[in-house]
């Protein structure tokens, strides 16, 4: 019987082991929050004017566009003529600037072909109507207007226009002529980072009708064929299509097929998984109601002082060093268990949210501390319940090894079940909200997961395999169990009553 | 200490149906005060749902303690004070009333150091935020409902629903009463706080079921009693779970807020420490005594009531006094129940012992 414990116990204590040696070697961190660590503050001005209404629709955006990469608990607010943004963590600035993105559409070029050519300005020549043909440039009929930079102006940037663009990341190195816009944001309604054979890719859906999967036919059938408005260049099989987001080219894809289903759409291109990530949040969240232009870039300190900080970890171990006083004064020997219980529940939570921060950019806030402190309480729970029932089963006269296995199922079942609320609450607070109540729904509801697992695999097992030792049946006392002294005085009392 | 020594050694010593009487009009009191207050005073809504100023001023070298000295004077210590690209003091303060906002300003560069902006601020918790949450609480009440009807019984769930309303609004009646400024951290801890409360309730729900799928189809005790038996039995769990959640808290309090003066830490801890009390408060004496009374009207639990009542010298009379027979009686469940395998308690009435009657309860036999 013994077995099948012993198979837990060693597993889920390398699995332990292992998160933790991994956490460590692979240089895991938790991401700290905007509130415990200070990060970067991008303060974003409104070109043109723009009414409150707009800005708090901006702000939306944004956090949507932030949010969109995890639980990164932004900080975002209206200021009197744009929108202010905090991103914990990230030290690299221009990130933080893609992230928070500042113009107003997201639009699907073809390309014509990669750009070297220098300035000229301004754009002459009427283009013809759509599908322009890229031979209109190619001829000279049209030309493209190019600033100083190499690229068009963000001011002669019109989607009508052919418009020479760089590569986003890549500025003023790969440039493409593209041609006019065909299509817009608008038509999408979904966009994911997924990882496909073995690389990661962006996962598109569209709309239906015209602005959506119809247009998107539309051009992919030109694109394909290589038609001269999208036409095979630069030794490519079939002709691509530019996706423009900020006046840059997010990525540009070779259309591989002439028709598309509206939710099967992939886009490869070698991409890193936070390029994907970027990629698919551009496309996810591409307008933005006002043109915003970055005024200025800076890093800020924690909102919560340095002072307060330390005073919650040192209290926040004395805390934990009373419990543990507490259960295993309480418990004995169970108590020691429980506590490893818990060791092991952390450890494993630990990982995740380092794993988290390094990964997703998964910041741990004030109020996700605040999250696993209870949650820590809500893990105690588990253990006491058992014991509880333990005791109370002894009380009524089993022995103490019958107890342990009667008592865990039962235990078990109640854990479950209160447990099963608390990860309804988690999932359906991650599912529906934003921002900072994100956050906490991740980690109670991981803390919670881990709280079953370390129960079931640790706790139980353990205790069953201590329950196999004679000094568990001779010393029932040491277990924070009553002795049988303690039965038989009950008993007495119960003959009392009976009486 | 007595009733604790006579719940730790799990002679039932409380008469929980006793008190419910007195718990219910406290709770209403409380409650009503919540509503009250935050009727007429509201809450105190701090910087990110309300938005406020901010000050940007060059002050190189002064910390941020410094700066909050300095912010104490103008009465706005709460304010969030952050430091930008090294030398430049970013001050965000709640303050709205445009006059007392230069007011400051003015102070601050004569104290600190140039100004070098002073603009209005937008809440960063915008109320599209505070929509969603809302919404999803009410989903989430709805489905967790629903679950606790699934899993125990609707009126566990009606219960359940109660309590946690009834948690949630203490705890935002602190706030609203003592006036503490809301922050981001404060809705979560709220949030904490209806986790808590649902968790704790559920836990003490699932021993009456236990108990009373393993006493009820005797019929020689009212549901009441039955609850009552419970409630000691899992008294003592709630207990040292409330212990073991709140000496965090009061290490919080006391240490960080008291000791080392982090003002930020206090409310903070103040809210979840109510919550914490109040949720097991709470699960052991509201939502057991509308379960209670929601029973004891089904036409079952009615004709035991009558019958024990009819008996009533034998059960002790009025049904209030309880306690330690139930903790014997529940001893007789031993017997029968060793021979079966054991699983979780049954509803099925035919495991548990018919009602013989007059058989004085007796311990089990130890078996080795």
């Amino acid at each position: 019987m013994p077995r099948r414990q012993l198979i837990f116990l060693i597993g889920i204590v390398a699995i332990t082991v292992a998160a933790s040696v991994m956490t460590v070697v692979w240089r895991n961190e938790p991401l700290l929050g905007l509130d415990l660590q200070g990060g970067v503050s991008v303060r974003l001005a409104a070109v043109g004017p723009a009414d409150e209404e707009m800005l708090d629709r901006a702000v939306e955006i944004i956090r949507d566009r932030v949010d969109g990469l995890g639980v990164a608990e932004p900080e975002i607010s209206r200021t009197e003529n744009g929108v202010m943004v905090s991103l914990p963590g990230v030290d690299d600035q221009a990130r933080a600037l893609s992230l928070v993105g500042t113009t107003a559409e997201l639009r699907f070029r073809p390309v014509c072909r990669l750009y070297s050519g220098g300035t000229s300005r301004p754009a002459s020549g009427v283009v013809p109507a759509i599908p322009a043909s890229c031979e209109a440039v190619a001829t000279g009929e049209v030309v493209p207007a190019v600033g100083p930079a190499g690229v068009t102006l963000p001011e002669d940037d019109h989607p009508g226009d052919f418009v020479v663009l760089s590569l986003a990341g890549e500025v003023g190195r790969q440039r493409y002529l593209l041609g006019p816009s065909l299509l817009t944001g608008e038509a999408v309604s979904e966009a994911d980072a997924l990882f496909i054979d073995y690389q990661w890719q962006v996962g598109l859906e569209l709309h239906e009708g015209a602005v959506g999967i119809d247009g998107f036919n539309a051009i992919a059938a030109l694109c394909f064929s290589g038609s001269p408005a999208c036409p095979r260049a630069d030794g490519s099989a079939n002709g691509r299509l530019a996706i423009v987001l900020d006046g840059q080219v997010v990525t540009a894809p070779s259309i591989r097929a002439p028709e598309f289903s509206r939710d099967a759409i992939l886009i490869s291109g070698g991409f890193e998984k936070v390029e994907a990530d970027d990629v698919s949040l551009a496309l996810r969240y591409g307008a933005l109601p006002v043109e915003l232009e970055p005024e200025n870039i800076r890093l800020v300190s924690a909102t919560i002082g340095e002072d307060s900080l330390r005073a919650g970890i040192v209290s926040g171990l004395i805390g934990l060093m009373l419990v543990a006083v507490f259960i295993v004064g309480y418990y004995r020997i169970l108590g020691l268990v429980a506590l490893s219980s818990l060791a092991v529940s952390g450890a494993l939570l630990w990982s995740m949210i380092a794993h988290l921060g390094t990964q997703s950019g998964l910041a741990l806030t004030l109020a996700g501390i605040t999250g696993m402190v209870v949650a820590i309480g809500v893990s105690v729970d588990s253990n006491v319940v058992y014991f509880e029932h333990l005791k109370e089963d002894v009380r009524d006269g089993r022995t103490a090894r019958s107890s342990v296995d009667r008592a865990f199922p039962i235990a078990y079942s109640t854990i479950v079940k209160a447990d099963m609320a608390s990860l309804i609450g988690a999932g359906l607070l991650w599912y529906l909200t934003v921002g900072a109540v994100r956050g906490f729904a991740l980690y109670l509801g991981l803390a919670t997961i881990l709280d079953l697992v370390a129960t079931y695999f640790f706790m139980g097992p353990m205790v069953r395999l201590l329950s196999t030792t004679r000094w568990f049946a001779e010393h029932p006392e040491r277990f924070g169990l009553p002795s049988s002294g303690a039965v038989s005085a009950t008993a007495g009392h119960l003959g009392r009553v009976g009486a | 200490m007595s009733i604790l020594g006579g719940l730790y050694r799990g002679e039932s010593a409380v008469d929980f149906p006793g008190l419910w009487r007195r718990a219910v009009i406290i709770s209403t009191v409380a409650v009503l005060i919540g509503l009250t207050s935050f009727g007429v005073r509201g809450l105190n809504l701090g910087l990110d749902f309300e938005g406020g100023t901010s000050f940007e001023v060059r002050s190189p070298g002064t910390s941020v303690a410094e700066a909050r000295e300095v912010l104490e004077q103008l009465d706005i210590g709460d304010a969030r004070i952050q430091i930008v690209d090294g030398d430049v003091l970013l001050i965000r303060s709640d303050v709205q009333d445009t006059a007392r906002a230069a007011e400051i300003r003015d102070v601050l560069a004569a104290e600190l150091g140039p100004i070098e902006a002073f603009e209005q601020v937008g809440p960063t918790w915008g109320d599209e935020v505070t929509d969603k949450a809302v919404r999803a609480l009410l989903v989430f009440f709805v489905v967790v409902a629903l679950y606790i009807a699934v899993r125990l019984e609707w009126k566990m769930a009606v219960g359940a629903m109660v309590a946690v309303a009834h948690d949630i609004v203490l705890s935002v009646g602190v706030y609203s009463v003592l006036q503490f400024e809301i922050t981001p951290a404060t809705v979560i801890a709220f949030l904490t706080i209806m986790g808590y409360s649902l968790y704790d309730t559920i836990v003490v729900y699932d021993k009456v079921r236990e108990i009373v799928g393993r006493l009820g189809a005797t019929d020689r005790y009212t549901y009441t009693e039955l609850m009552n038996l419970s409630l000691n039995r899992v008294a003592m769990r709630s207990i040292n779970t409330s212990v073991t959640s709140a000496i965090p808290v009061v290490s919080m309090l006391i240490i960080g807020s008291l000791i080392m003066g982090a003002a930020t830490l206090k409310e903070f801890a103040v809210a979840l420490l109510v919550g914490i009390f109040v949720g097991s408060y709470s699960s052991l004496f509201l939502a057991s005594a509308i379960v209670a009374r929601l029973k004891e009207r089904e036409e079952r639990w009615r004709l035991v009531f009558e019958k024990v009542r009819s008996r009533g010298v034998v059960e002790g009379g009025p049904t209030r006094v309880i306690g330690r027979q139930e903790a014997a009686v529940s001893d007789t469940r031993a017997a029968p129940r060793s021979s079966s395998t054991g699983g979780p308690a049954r509803r099925r009435p035919t495991i548990a012992t018919p009602g013989a009657g007059g058989v004085p309860p007796r311990p089990r036999k130890k078996k080795r």
